[in-house]
C-alpha cells in the first residue's frame, strides 16, 4: 500500500454494486472473508468500501431506508465491552439489510459464568449465527474467533488494537467533506496509547495520504516514536509530538479521543483537570487550526475534559455525520463480507 | 544392557576441546572405546552427517509435577528431554505444593524413579516459602537433600534484601541462586517486547529496562556478597536483551561469579513472530518489519508466542547469539514450559506464559549454526559442558564410564507436529516446521532414553 489513495473520483471504471439485490449476485472484487484490520486493506479495497458506503447513504435517504440484500442471514453481535454507538450501528445498519440480527451482551450470558471466547463462538455458530460482530477487551480476540468461526467476523473493536469501521467511516467522513486527504493535516489528539480508532486511523490514513499528527501528553503517546520510526509498512510516514500547539496549526481535521479516569490511577496522568488545560480541544486552541478545520470524535465525549461542549456542537463540528456515516459503511461492511463469504 | 557400535560418525566432545571423524563403542552400557580416526580413515566423515555427542543438560525446565499434571508430568517430561537429547534435566520448583521443602524433592524424586527414565532428573529448591519472595525457603536442608541450586522461577526473587541473604546462604553452601530478572513493576500486564510491534499490534509493552533494572540489581548485590562469601553465585537465567548480555559481559570481566543462559527461543524467534512472521532472528535482520517487507505469512496473536521474558528484537536475539560466541552466556536452557490446551487456547492476553521446547532446541541451534552464527562445537559446549559447569558437574565422552550421549543426524529433518511432541505441552510455535537434526539415539547412564523409531529397525 505505497500509493497515495485519492478523493471520490468518478465511479466510471468500477462497478458501484447494486445493494437492492443479495451480494453473491453481484461481483464486486471484494475477497476478505473476516474484516479484522485495516492492515490489510489495499488501496483499492478502501476505495470499493467507500463507493459501497456511497450506495448505502442513498439507501438511507430513503423514505424506507431498508433494502433485501441479507434476508435470511444471521448477524450475531457479541459485545464484551459495553458500547451504545458502535453496537446500535452495527444493529442499525443490520437490519437495514434486513438481516435477522442476535443480540449477545457478555455480561448477561454464560460468558459471565467463565465460558471461553472459543466456546462461545462456536455455541453461536451453532445457534446459526453467519456473521459475528464482535467488540472485545484483549488485543487480537477477534482472531482467535475467526479461527474457530465458519462464517464472517466483524472487528468492532478489540483491545488496543484495531477498530476497522471506525477507520473507515473517519475516512468517509474526511473525503465527503474535504475530497482528497493528500497532503491534508490530519491531528489525533489525546490518549493514543490506549486508542484501538487511533491504530486503526494511522493504516487507513497514511494510505489515504494524509499528513498525520498524532498528539497528546508523552506518556499517552508511549511506543508510536518507534512506529513513527519505522512509518506504516516502511514507507508511510506520520508524526508524533506533545506539542498541542504544533500539532494543531493549520490543521485541516482535529480529531479528539477520549480521556478515561483510570489514566490518573495508573500514573499517566496528574489530573483530569491538567489535561483539559494543556490538550483540551477549546475554541481558542481550535482557533489555530485552519478556519474550515473539521472536529471530530469517535465518541462516547467527556465534554469539558478532551473537547469543550461548545466545540462539539460548533460549526464545524461532523461529529454526528460521523454517526450516521457509521451506519452507511457498517451496512457496506456487511454487504461485501456477506458477499465474499459465499 | 545396551551395546552400540558406531563407526564413522562425526563426535563433538567439547570436554576436550575437540571434534573429528570418530568411532564409538559401548558395551553393557559403558562407554568403552572412542576412537579418532585420521588421516585416510578419516576420508568423506564430515559434521554435516550423523553426530555424537555427550547428552545435553538442561538448567530450566519445567515438569509441572507435582500439581499440574495435565500440562505435563515427570515422566512425559523426561520423555520428551530424552527426543531433544537430553540426558540431565533441572526442574524448576514452580510446582503445587512449591518445592521448598525436602519432602517435595522426594515426591518428584519418586516419580522420576516410576518412570523408569534413565534421564537424570535435578532439581532447585525455591528460594523463598511458597516463591512469595517474603521469607527464605529451608536452603540448608534442601541443600542437604541434594538441590542442585535456588530459584524462584516464573517470578524474580522480588525482594532485594531477600536475595542479599540467600545469595549469602546459599553460598555458603556453594550452590548457585538462579534468578529470573524482572522488575515487575514495569512489566504488570505486560503482553510483548514493548517495541513498534507491540504498538502496532496493541499489546502491552513489556520493556527492555524491565530486565536490564533486574540484572543489574542483582549483579550490585552480588558483587558485595561476593566479596563476604567467596562460594556466592549467581545464575541469570533466559537473559533476553543486547543491554542485560552487556551487563554480564562487564561483571564477568571485573570477576564476578555471574553466569547466564538464553534459550533457543531468544536466539531464534522474535516479537515480529506475533504479528504473523516466522522469519528466523538471523533472516530478519536489525531493521526487520514484517509489514514492509511482506514477510506475514501466519495469522497474528497466536499464544504459542506468548512466553515470560517476551521474545525481543531480532538484534536482540543476535546479542544472545554473539553471548554465545563470546562466552558470555554460558549455557542454552531450555525454559520448557508445557501449559494445558485450556490455558493457551484463548485471548492472546489472558494466555499463559511459556514455550514448551526442549524437543525442538537442538532443531533451533542447529539452524542457527546453519546460518553461520554458531560454530558446531561451540553450540554442543553450550548444551553440555557449559550448563554442567553451572551445576559444578562435568559432561564429556569418557572411556570407561556409563554412556551418556546423544546421537544425531544433521542430513534428516523432522516436522514438528503434535504427535511428534512427546511431551504432553503441544503448543510449540515451530508446529508444521521442519527442523534439522533428527535425534537417533540417546543414551542417558547406559541405558537408551529414547531410540527413533527408523533406528529400530535399522
Amino acid at each position: 500500500m505505497t500509493d497515495v489513495l485519492d478523493g471520490p473520483t468518478d465511479a466510471g471504471e468500477l462497478v458501484i454494486p447494486s445493494v437492492d439485490v443479495a451480494p453473491e449476485d453481484g461481483a464486486v472484487g471484494w475477497r476478505h472473508r473476516h474484516l479484522l484490520d485495516v492492515d490489510d486493506l489495499s488501496i483499492d479495497d478502501i476505495d470499493l468500501v467507500m463507493r459501497t458506503a456511497d450506495a448505502m447513504r442513498e439507501v438511507l435517504a430513503r423514505p424506507i431506508a431498508k433494502v433485501p440484500a441479507l434476508r435470511g442471514r444471521n448477524v450475531t453481535i457479541l459485545f464484551y465491552e459495553a458500547s451504545t454507538r458502535t453496537r446500535v450501528s452495527f444493529e442499525v445498519a443490520a437490519k437495514n439489510l434486513s438481516a435477522d440480527v442476535v443480540n449477545v451482551a457478555a455480561g448477561t450470558s454464560s460468558v459471565s459464568k467463565g465460558e471461553s471466547l472459543v466456546d462461545t463462538v462456536r455455541t453461536l455458530e451453532a445457534l446459526g449465527a453467519q456473521m459475528l460482530v464482535m467488540r472485545h477487551s484483549v488485543s487480537g480476540a477477534p482472531y482467535l474467533a475467526a479461527e474457530v468461526f465458519n462464517g464472517s467476523v466483524l472487528n468492532g473493536g478489540d483491545g488496543w488494537h484495531a477498530h476497522p469501521t471506525q477507520a473507515l467511516l473517519d475516512l468517509y467522513t474526511m473525503r465527503s467533506r474535504l475530497g482528497s486527504l493528500a497532503g491534508r493535516k490530519v491531528v489525533i489528539l489525546g490518549d493514543v496509547l490506549h486508542s484501538r480508532v487511533a491504530r486503526s486511523n494511522i493504516w487507513t490514513l497514511t494510505a489515504a495520504g494524509a499528513d498525520l499528527w498524532l498528539c497528546g501528553p508523552s506518556t499517552l503517546l508511549r511506543g508510536f516514536e518507534a512506529w513513527a520510526r519505522h512509518g506504516v509498512a516502511g514507507s508511510r510516514r506520520f508524526h508524533v509530538t506533545s506539542s498541542v500547539d504544533e500539532a494543531l496549526r493549520d490543521a485541516d481535521v482535529v480529531m479528539a479521543l477520549r480521556i478515561q479516569r483510570e489514566r490518573m490511577a495508573s500514573g499517566l496522568l496528574p489530573s483530569l483537570r491538567e489535561y483539559a488545560a494543556r490538550y483540551g480541544l477549546t475554541s481558542a486552541r481550535l482557533a489555530t487550526a485552519k478556519p474550515e478545520a473539521l472536529v471530530m470524535h469517535p465518541g462516547p465525549m467527556n465534554e469539558g475534559v478532551e473537547i469543550a461542549a461548545d466545540v462539539a456542537a460548533g460549526a464545524q463540528s461532523v461529529i454526528t455525520d460521523q454517526v450516521t456515516n457509521g451506519v452507511a459503511i457498517r451496512m457496506a461492511l456487511l454487504y461485501l463480507l456477506a458477499g465474499a463469504a459465499r | 544392557m545396551t551395546d552400540l557400535d558406531l563407526s564413522r560418525v562425526w563426535l563433538v566432545d567439547p570436554a576436550q576441546g575437540r571434534e573429528g571423524p570418530g568411532e564409538l563403542v559401548v558395551v553393557d552400557g559403558i562407554l568403552e572405546t572412542v576412537t579418532w580416526l585420521e588421516g585416510a580413515e578419516a576420508d568423506g566423515i564430515d559434521p554435516t552427517g550423523v553426530v555424537v555427542a555427550p547428552g545435553f543438560v538442561d538448567l530450566h525446565a519445567h515438569l509441572r509435577e507435582p500439581g499440574n499434571e495435565d500440562a505435563e508430568t515427570v515422566a512425559s517430561g523426561l520423555a520428551a528431554a530424552a527426543h531433544g537429547g537430553f540426558t540431565t534435566v533441572c526442574a524448576m520448583p514452580n510446582t503445587t505444593p512449591t518445592l521448598d521443602e525436602p519432602g517435595v524433592l522426594a515426591a518428584v524424586r519418586g516419580a522420576a524413579s516410576v518412570s523408569g527414565s534413565p534421564v537424570e532428573l535435578l532439581a532447585y529448591g525455591a528460594v523463598t516459602v511458597r516463591r512469595a519472595g517474603e521469607t527464605l525457603a529451608a536452603l540448608g536442608e534442601l541443600a542437604d537433600a541434594g538441590v542442585v541450586g535456588f530459584s524462584d522461577d516464573g517470578a524474580p526473587v522480588r525482594s532485594a534484601a531477600i536475595l542479599r541473604n540467600a545469595l549469602a546462604y546459599a553460598g555458603a553452601a556453594d550452590l548457585p541462586i538462579v534468578d529470573h530478572p524482572e522488575d515487575a513493576t514495569q512489566t504488570e500486564g505486560a503482553e510483548a517486547n514493548d517495541g513498534f510491534i507491540a504498538t502496532i499490534l496493541g499489546l502491552r509493552g513489556w520493556p527492555i529496562a524491565a530486565e536490564e533494572t533486574a540484572v543489574a540489581r542483582d549483579l550490585a548485590i552480588l558483587a558485595e556478597v561476593a566479596r563476604d562469601v567467596p562460594g556466592a553465585r549467581l545464575h541469570l537465567t533466559h537473559v533476553s536483551t543486547a543491554g542485560s548480555l552487556e551487563l554480564v559481559r562487564r561483571a564477568k570481566a571485573a570477576g564476578l561469579p555471574v553466569t547466564c543462559d538464553v534459550t533457543p527461543h531468544h536466539i531464534a524467534l522474535t516479537d515480529e513472530w506475533i504479528a504473523g512472521a516466522r522469519r528466523f532472528a538471523w533472516e530478519a535482520g536489525a531493521d526487520a518489519d514484517p509489514w514492509r517487507d511482506e514477510a506475514i505469512v501466519a495469522a497474528p496473536y497466536a499464544t504459542s508466542l506468548r512466553v515470560n521474558p517476551p521474545l525481543r528484537t531480532p538484534a536482540d536475539a543476535l546479542a544472545c547469539l554473539a553471548a554465545l560466541a563470546d562466552g558470555t552466556a554460558d549455557a542454552i536452557a531450555t525454559d520448557h514450559a508445557p501449559h494445558t490446551e485450556v490455558d493457551k487456547t484463548v485471548e492472546f492476553g489472558t494466555a499463559a506464559n511459556g514455550i514448551p521446547g526442549i524437543e525442538t532446541a537442538l532443531g533451533l541451534v542447529l539452524l542457527a549454526v546453519d546460518a553461520g552464527r554458531l560454530t558446531l562445537p561451540r553450540a554442543i559446549e553450550m548444551l553440555t559442558t557449559g550448563p554442567a559447569a553451572v551445576i559444578g558437574r562435568q559432561r564429556g565422552l569418557v572411556e570407561g564410564a556409563p554412556a551418556d550421549l546423544v546421537v544425531f543426524d544433521r542430513s534428516d529433518g523432522w516436522m514438528v507436529t503434535a504427535d511428534a511432541l512427546l511431551s504432553k505441552g503441544k503448543h510449540s510455535p515451530l508446529l508444521g516446521m521442519e527442523l534439522p537434526g533428527r535425534v537417533l539415539l540417546t543414551l542417558a547412564g547406559g541405558r537408551v532414553a529414547h531410540e527413533a523409531p527408523a533406528l529400530v529397525a535399522v
